[in-house]
């Protein structure tokens, strides 16, 4: 009956604070870190004729360009922005390889500046430029051009491609078709009648960082885009907006949903936080081995069976009744089969040869005369032992 | 830190109030308050850490009979404790309730009795002491662990001591309490002493009768004072289960009654254990000490899963036991351990020695060579033979090297092993 005192197991609240330092100041600088270099690289993204990518597929080639040469270039993302950002004088670059709603064209088409649109799609054209008609498309290869377009008669040979277009009827607009592919041109301009210019390129791809020092690109592109104050450069990536479409199940459940399944969700953590904490460390303790003590003899068993082995079976078992029956009819260990016979007959009542079948016999020839010897030799057993 | 059932409910129900709300301020002022009181709680709460904990109680216990063991708990603290406590113990120890309530104002102390029922044999090490501290609203706890060592050593049962009177009174038979008149093996001289009518005119010492001018007669009792050494192998036989417990329980469980009943007897008992290395012993001990000396150095052992090294062993014997004693290996008759290990060594052990091997015996040998009926059956009487007829080729050859073999099941062993014992005893062959 001793007593003894205990020993707290757990840091105190202060060591494990101070032991916390030295990871929790890893964890923020790289938490700092992570975030320094995803600020630095906003710019970067790889979309496709974005004016701040510097990726093969992007324009800032084009934009710094442009820059040089005292234009404002502004990115917007949105068609009213666009509309705001480019007046009366101002160009508008508008890429609508993506599909663009028709709220969107409706606003562009009412802007005063000179439109560029970059690869139209089948619903910008009759909106924006409604004297065009789309024809085919050409893959991109140099071209000359072709026209009486002072920008494109000064650029030369470039590189162009995308869709094909063909003039429609007019009203009043002058139209120059270049760059030419079987009858359709890849690049055309309209004046207008209040002095605005439409131009459409087939394809971006003249545009991109990698295609710019192509053959006459570059200076294709500065010179539609270049003579102007300021660039709105209208990307329509990213800016798809479905408002005709039918509402989303966000809209049509009632506005408690959210919150309240953000509420049983925190409830279902903390019930997984309060069953989920263990208390204390869980106990181990080395089990003993567990093999039964006639694991052996049954083993053997199985494989009598699966091996088939009535001879070694019936050997064992006769030797087993002999082992017994000895001793009963007096007869010593070493005595011979003939005599033990003899003796065991006379004891049981039995006949000689039969009764050396069963105790020297040859081993059965199936499985059910496996179990009538079994049988047989108990019941000689018997006899010797009550006569 | 833990968490309670209380807080997590209390979310459940401000999801109601959000759903009746519908706002997603409604939830961040929802969690906001559940916050607040979790760290109010965490601060309020009682420390854990400066609670003292010792424990006293029980230190060993019989196989299956209960141990109390207490531990004090004292608040030395400023604040009140409420608390929900875990004692724990490794499975076996049976601790049936392991977790209690405690409420622990300050400078004040509990007493919690933590009950124990082992299911297995061997020393059972308290692990550690876990306390969870609830804060006063009961949302959140602090959580920390005391180590309060205990050891709590479970004995062999000693199932045979029902055996032991019937024994007993078979000594009796043979001890000078009963004094012999007649000279025969396995006595010796006791005493003379005056000539009552009745008595076998044979014992009659007649130089003494000379001497004394009466008729006085010899007596005779039983030998004493002789050696008994068990020797119990806890090599890999020794693990095999025989019934629900491994085969060292039953060789133990015999061990003790005949170190019991030799101890009565006058004899002086020593006990190894041993498979390539020494195990446990006991030498040396009074009778009044013997058993308790032996159940203790029987408890912590295990079955070693390795084959017993019988040339260690017998040389060890050799060591101990300088003068003629009687050796008992408690060991499994297996025909491979024993016709390689054990054979061998027996001449340099029955040269001096009087040998007795007692071995505990699977009634699942029996009973499969007992089957009949189909062909399953039948090969299992034949593999039960086989191992009958092992066994009798091994017990022939011990036979034939003077050892005296004793075989039974986990409950015959220890009476059949006392009783042949006391064959030798009566027979003068100590």
């Amino acid at each position: 009956m001793t007593t003894v005192t205990s020993t707290p197991l757990d840091p105190r609240a202060r060591d494990r604070i101070r032991s916390l330092r030295r990871p929790t100041l890893v964890v923020g600088l790289v938490v700092i870190a992570v975030a320094a270099i995803t600020y630095a690289r906003a710019g970067d993204s790889n979309a496709y004729l974005d004016p701040n990518a510097a990726s093969p597929a992007g324009a800032r080639a084009l934009r710094v360009l442009l820059e040089e040469r005292g234009v404002t270039v502004v990115p917007v993302t949105t068609s009213p922005a666009a509309a705001a950002e480019a007046g009366t004088g101002d160009a508008l670059l508008v890429d609508t390889a993506q599909d663009i709603s028709a709220k969107d064209l409706t606003v562009l088409a009412q802007s005063r500046a000179d439109l560029v649109l970059v690869d139209p799609s089948p619903s910008a054209l009759p909106v924006l430029a409604p004297w065009l008609q789309a024809v085919d498309t050409a893959p991109d290869e140099p071209r000359d051009a072709v026209c009486t377009l002072p920008a494109a008669v000064a650029a030369g040979r470039a590189v162009t491609g995308g869709l094909t277009f063909s003039e429609l009827a007019t009203h009043g607009e002058v139209v120059s078709l270049c760059y030419a592919v079987d009858g359709a041109a890849t690049v055309a301009q309209a004046r207008l009648l209040d002095g605005r210019t439409v131009t459409v390129l087939g394809s971006g791809s003249t545009l991109t960082n990698d295609q710019l020092a192509n053959e006459g690109d570059a200076a294709l592109a500065l010179n539609l885009l270049g003579a102007h104050r300021t660039l709105a450069w209208y990307v329509t990536t990213n800016t798809v907006e479905d408002t005709s479409g039918t509402a989303s199940l966000g809209d049509l459940l009632p506005r408690w949903v959210y919150p309240t399944l953000l509420q049983l969700f925190v409830a279902v953590l903390l019930l997984v936080l309060w069953q989920g904490r263990r208390f204390g460390s869980v106990v181990t303790e080395p089990l003993p081995v567990v093999v039964r003590a006639a694991e052996a003899t049954e083993g053997r068993a199985r494989l009598y069976r699966r091996a088939g082995a009535r001879d070694r079976a019936a050997q064992n078992l006769r030797a087993a009744a002999l082992a017994r029956l000895i001793p009963l009819v007096g007869q010593s260990r070493a005595a011979n089969p003939a005599a033990v016979t003899e003796a065991v007959a006379a004891r049981s009542g039995r006949t000689v040869p039969d009764v050396g079948a069963l105790l020297y016999g040859a081993a059965p020839a199936d499985d059910a005369a496996l179990v009538r010897l079994a049988h047989e030799l108990d019941v000689l057993e018997r006899m010797v032992r009550h006569p | 830190m833990a968490l309670s059932r209380r807080l997590a409910l209390l979310a459940l129900l401000g999801a109601l109030v959000v759903a009746l709300t519908g706002s997603i301020w409604t939830v961040l002022a929802v969690n906001a308050v559940l916050l607040i009181g979790v760290a109010a709680d965490l601060v309020l709460a009682g420390s854990v850490r400066s609670l003292r904990l010792s424990r006293s109680g029980d230190t060993a216990v019989r196989l299956g009979e209960p141990a109390d063991v207490t531990l004090r708990i004292s608040n030395p603290g400023t604040r009140r404790v409420r608390a929900v406590l875990r004692d724990a113990w490794p499975p076996s120890a049976g601790v049936a309730r392991p977790r209690t309530s405690v409420d622990l104002p300050p400078g004040e102390r509990r007493v919690i009795t933590t009950e124990l029922l082992p299911t297995r044999r061997g020393d059972r090490i308290a692990e550690r002491v876990t306390v969870r501290s609830l804060g006063p609203m009961g949302l959140a706890a602090r959580q920390g662990s005391h180590s309060a060592p205990w050891r709590v050593r479970v004995l062999p049962p000693f199932t045979s001591r029902k055996h032991l009177p019937s024994k007993l009174a078979r000594l009796r038979d043979l001890d000078g309490r009963t004094a012999v008149l007649v000279r025969g093996q396995g006595t010796e001289f006791d005493s003379l002493r005056e000539y009552v009518p009745g008595d076998d005119v044979r014992s009659i010492d007649w130089r003494a009768t000379a001497r004394a001018g009466d008729v006085v007669v010899r007596t005779w009792r039983p030998e004493r004072d002789r050696r008994v050494l068990l020797v119990l192998d806890t090599g890999r036989t020794s693990a095999g289960r025989v019934g629900d417990a491994p085969r060292l329980d039953a060789a133990m469980d015999a061990a003790l009654l005949l170190a019991a009943l030799a101890a009565r007897a006058g004899d002086r008992v020593d006990f190894i254990a041993h498979d390539r290395v020494l195990r446990a012993a006991v030498s040396g001990t009074s009778a009044t000490e013997l058993l308790p000396a032996l159940v203790q150095a029987m408890a912590p052992l295990e079955p070693q899963l390795v084959e017993p090294d019988w040339e260690a062993i017998a040389a060890e014997i050799l060591r101990r036991a300088p003068h003629r004693c009687l050796v008992v290996l408690l060991t499994a008759l297996d025909p491979a351990p024993v016709e390689h290990g054990l054979l061998p060594v027996l001449p340099r052990l029955t040269r001096k020695h009087r040998v007795l091997l007692a071995s505990v015996a699977d009634p699942r040998i029996a009973e499969m060579a007992a089957s009949r009926g189909d062909a399953e059956a039948v090969y299992d009487a034949a593999a039960g033979a086989r191992a009958g007829l092992d066994r009798r080729r091994v017990t022939a050859a011990l036979g034939r090297t003077g050892v005296t073999v004793v075989e039974g099941s986990p409950d015959d062993l220890p009476p059949r092993l006392a009783d042949g014992y006391l064959a030798l005893k009566a027979a003068g062959l100590l």
